[in-house]
């Protein structure tokens, strides 16, 4: 389907409408806004609007000193803030020539899948309520909660932790943060599996996602779809196998890849995601090296002019951060990468002719998170 | 002795009020002849007593019905559920009443105003004349019709017309699809809600309440008989009251809120109201045609009544609470590639082995 | 006719699986927290409001006016006037502490630039307020005193400091 602008989408045949979708809408997980040009109850075509929150990240990483920079990749991505902080720190060590000592690279990996977790499950608990069965929600909360518990404890905060530096992490793990996190991960395959027999493996549930929403791998590819969703397309393509940082490794973990691409296979393999992470969780623990946490970074940070690309896997797909530096305490310009935003553009791929419910179930499939798409 | 007698009296009204009921109406009568009034008036009078009744039941069910749904659905979900107002949160939805009856009647402008506040009192009034032929014990029943059941069916539909309208007259897309979605699924559930019923009213050889609830004294309950049946009820009912997994008209997450996107105050208050209602008036229909109505040992009818109501209207939270929302076609292919037929095929069983046995 | 049997009995099950998922919930404790009477168990690490405490050995706050928190702060939340002497030059003191609550992103940069360990972010987490004007804060005035368990690791910060003679606090 060609891509139509908002403008075009008015052209209307007699039988349909637009439906302003958004971006006061329970469906669209924030301020997001979509034209729908609608048959009835089929959907012909769409048209995302985003831009709502756009609040200048990027901008105020200009005025910023590269350590002050950090604290602001966390509100880009609010549910795995981990993955911003990461691939903004990759960039700048790479430009410093930084060596982060393996205590702290461990201890990034930790936080990363925690985030992880923590993201998946909040997909699955926002899911639930997109497809109308209003459980899970509470229970995918009941563990994320013991999640931001262990995590607060290590950075002080819940959900913008701000909780790595250049050269390394903040705080050394705290006192009884192991072995809280050894009794989460005790039980949380098997709550994983009982998630599964609530909500994913429910006749209702399958019948509404399978084979709906379809994204081809070529297309899948040619939108620069990354993470679960293009996984799910077939296409087994994980930073943490393929270009490993921060000492992924060293750890052995399955990319988790299924064949159809539909909104089923995009669910499954969060879910499995979710059980890989904690095997990775289980490893980082029982090999957590001793050691320094950080490299000894010079007070002002002041890189060799020059660009570099940093690039990790986070929970949606590829994060990217993009530092030039003109040779002063101030990045020069910082460009990010968000998956949501390439995510979100295959939307109007995936939805000729479904349904609106079929709409809600396949946006809530592709886990976007607004203010990471508009920055 | 004295004493003796009144416990007979109160046995008598609490097992088997059809009686003292009539002998109190007829010494009313009696008593009315002394003034010169004619006594239509008495009738009028009367009739509006009952209805004042139903309708307070109606409202203080209602008030319960929402408050034990919330903890029940709490407990499902491992929180705590409304525990602020009153001991354990009991006066929790009279509060919010409280508040939707005194927040600002909004109007919007573009709405058909007259259709528009007459919506929620169309979906009211079919759920309020649906509540006055529920057999609440032996003769507590505000009108036993000889058509009983067949006059649930017809006045359940009145429902439709009022969402419809409530969808129509809200001048939002969203609404109007709710209300489009609301037609659909009830005409579509109410057929083979019709075909099981028809099964039962063939076992009872009657359309009346009480009569249903007599031809299964003895236990002899129609689940037994008719287990099929009484699972394509529930399904069909409860798709017909437009709750989860069968909630399309609302359906929070696509369609806002559905119907009653641009309702708020008072006329929400009515919509939610028949809502609630509905889940009692299915759960006591089902009670009623399946599980032996007010039958039962130790307590007294009304009691048993009220047990077995809310355990089907348990049921139906559980379920509520479990399932995803099913999607608009899909509710459609259910409804007649699967609870038609089997109802159908239920209904020619029943009806060869009446015949025969 | 057998498939359509089939598909029926495969679903009522997975429909049952889930019932029994939410059953095996009904009979668990919950595990929310009924949050203005049972409050949370804040970690010592907890980056609440900034405070600047009094120090119970000086019995004033140990606020030196250096400025490395108002450099250290990504969006200028906080300023700093001197305390002026009697021969009209700045001492190296202040005299008001300005900390704007509203701009604050709590990302503890003030706190860990700080040599003297002067400032510190509280356990308090309830900071909305009426009016923009009440999110200017002047700590000094405040003359908190900071107790319990983070006043006990704020103290133990500088105390060790003065003891080991390090040149710099160890914030975390």
């Amino acid at each position: 389907m060609e891509q139509k602008t908002a403008f075009e989408i008015q052209e209307l045949t007699s039988d349909e409408y637009v439906l302003s979708m958004g971006p006061q809408h329970p469906a669209t997980h924030g301020v997001l806004r979509i034209l729908l040009r609608m048959d009835g109850e089929v959907v012909v075509n769409l048209q995302p609007d985003p831009g709502y929150i756009h609040s200048s990240i990027e901008k105020i990483c200009e005025n910023r000193k590269y350590d002050q920079v950090m604290p602001y990749t966390d509100r880009m991505d609010y549910l795995s803030a981990v993955s911003y902080n990461l691939a903004y720190a990759l960039a700048v060590e790479k430009l410093m020539g930084l060596e982060v000592p393996n205590r702290g690279r461990h201890i990034r990996v930790i936080l990363a899948e925690m985030n992880r977790i923590m993201s998946h499950l909040l997909w699955f608990a926002a899911y639930g309520i997109d497809m109308g069965a209003l459980t899970p929600i509470w229970y995918a909360f009941r563990e994320r909660e013991n999640l931001i518990t262990l995590i607060e404890m290590q950075t002080g905060n819940r959900l913008t932790h701000h909780a790595l530096r250049i050269g390394g992490v903040k705080n050394d793990l705290p006192t009884g943060f192991v072995e809280g996190l050894n009794k989460f991960l005790e039980n949380f395959n098997d709550m994983v599996d009982e998630y599964e027999a609530l909500f994913i493996d429910n006749v209702i549930f399958k019948a509404r996602t399978k084979s709906i929403g379809v994204l081809k791998k070529e297309n899948a590819i040619s939108y620069g779809v990354t993470g679960p969703n293009l996984r799910a397309s077939g296409c087994d393509i994980d930073l943490r196998k393929l270009a490993p940082y921060s000492g992924y490794e060293n750890f052995s973990f399955e990319v988790c890849s299924e064949k159809n691409g539909d909104s089923w296979d995009r669910c499954k393999i969060r879910m499995n995601e979710m059980r890989q992470s904690a095997s990775i969780l289980r490893q980082a623990i029982d090999t957590l090296p001793e050691g320094e946490i950080s490299a000894k970074a010079p007070k002002i940070i002041k890189p060799t002019p020059g660009g570099c690309y940093a690039k990790v896997e986070g929970p949606r797909g590829e994060v990217g951060a993009y530092v030039v530096s003109a040779g002063t305490d101030k990045p020069y310009r910082v460009k990010f990468r968000s998956p949501s935003f390439s995510n979100l553009s295959a939307l109007n791929e995936m939805c000729a002719g479904v349904k609106i419910a079929d709409l809600v179930a396949i946006m809530g499939s592709l886990d976007i998170v607004i203010p990471e798409i508009d920055r | 002795m004295e004493n003796g007698e009144e416990m007979e009296l109160i046995r008598e009204l609490l097992y088997n009020s059809g009686e003292p009921l009539s002998e109190f109406y007829r010494w009313l009568h009696k008593a009315w002849a002394g003034f010169s009034v004619p006594p239509v008036f008495l009738d009028l009078m009367i009739q509006f007593a009952v209805a004042a009744a139903v309708f307070g039941f109606v409202a203080v069910n209602a008030l319960w019905i929402i408050y034990y749904e919330r903890k029940f659905s709490a407990k499902l979900q491992i929180r705590i559920g409304p525990n602020r107002v009153g001991p354990l949160g009991l006066l929790q939805t009279v509060a919010d009443t409280v508040k939707l009856l005194i927040k600002e009647d909004i109007n919007p402008s573009k709405v058909d105003r007259v259709v528009f506040i007459l919506a929620p009192g169309i979906v009211f009034l079919g759920t309020f004349l649906t509540m006055l032929v529920i057999p609440f014990g032996n003769g507590l029943i505000a009108a036993d019709l000889s058509i009983g059941i067949l006059y649930i069916l017809a006045v359940s539909g009145l429902a439709v017309i009022g969402l419809l309208a409530g969808g129509w007259a809200s001048n939002n897309k969203y609404s109007l699809m709710g209300g489009m979605r609301s037609a659909a699924q009830i005409v579509a559930y109410e057929i083979p809600v019709l075909v099981v019923i028809l099964g039962i009213v063939m076992l009872a050889g009657t359309m009346k309440m009480g009569g249903i609830v007599e031809a299964q004294a003895g236990y002899r309950w129609f689940v037994i008989y008719q287990p099929i049946a009484f699972l394509i009820f529930l399904i069909a009912a409860n798709a017909e009251i437009n709750r989860a997994p069968f909630d399309l008209p609302e359906a929070e997450s696509e369609l806002v809120s559905g119907f009653i996107t641009e309702y708020s105050g008072m006329k929400f208050a009515f919509f939610f109201l028949a809502e609630y209602t509905n889940l009692f008036i299915v759960s006591a229909v089902a009670v009623t045609l399946f599980l032996g109505g007010w039958e039962g040992p130790f307590f007294p009818p009304f009691v048993w009544f009220i047990i077995k109501t809310y355990a089907v209207v348990t049921v139906l939270m559980w379920m509520r609470w479990t399932f995803p929302r099913i999607r608009v076609d899909h509710l459609m292919q259910f409804s007649w590639k699967y609870l038609l037929p089997i109802a159908l095929v239920n209904l020619l069983v029943t009806a060869i082995v009446i015949k025969f046995i | 006719m057998f498939k359509y049997a089939a598909d029926i009995i495969k679903g009522v099950l997975s429909l049952c699986e889930g019932l029994g998922v939410t059953l095996k919930h009904f009979f668990r404790k919950p595990f929310t927290l009924r949050y203005p009477d049972v409050r949370p168990e804040i970690p010592l690490r907890f980056r609440g409001r900034l405070v600047l405490p009094v120090d119970p050995d000086k019995g004033a706050h140990r606020c030196t006016a250096c400025m490395m928190c108002v450099k250290a702060c990504p969006n200028r939340s906080i300023e700093i006037e001197k305390e002026t002497g009697e021969d009209g030059k700045p001492k190296p003191r202040a005299a008001k502490y300005y900390y704007n609550l509203g701009t604050c992103i709590f990302c503890n940069m003030c706190v860990e630039s700080c040599p003297f360990a002067a400032i510190v972010m509280s356990d308090e987490y309830e900071l909305a307020v009426y009016d923009r004007e009440t999110l200017m804060q002047e700590l000094t005035a405040e003359n908190l005193r900071l107790d319990g368990a983070k006043g006990a690791w704020w103290k133990s910060k500088f105390r060790e400091e003065t003891a080991a003679g390090k040149g710099e606090a160890s914030n975390g």
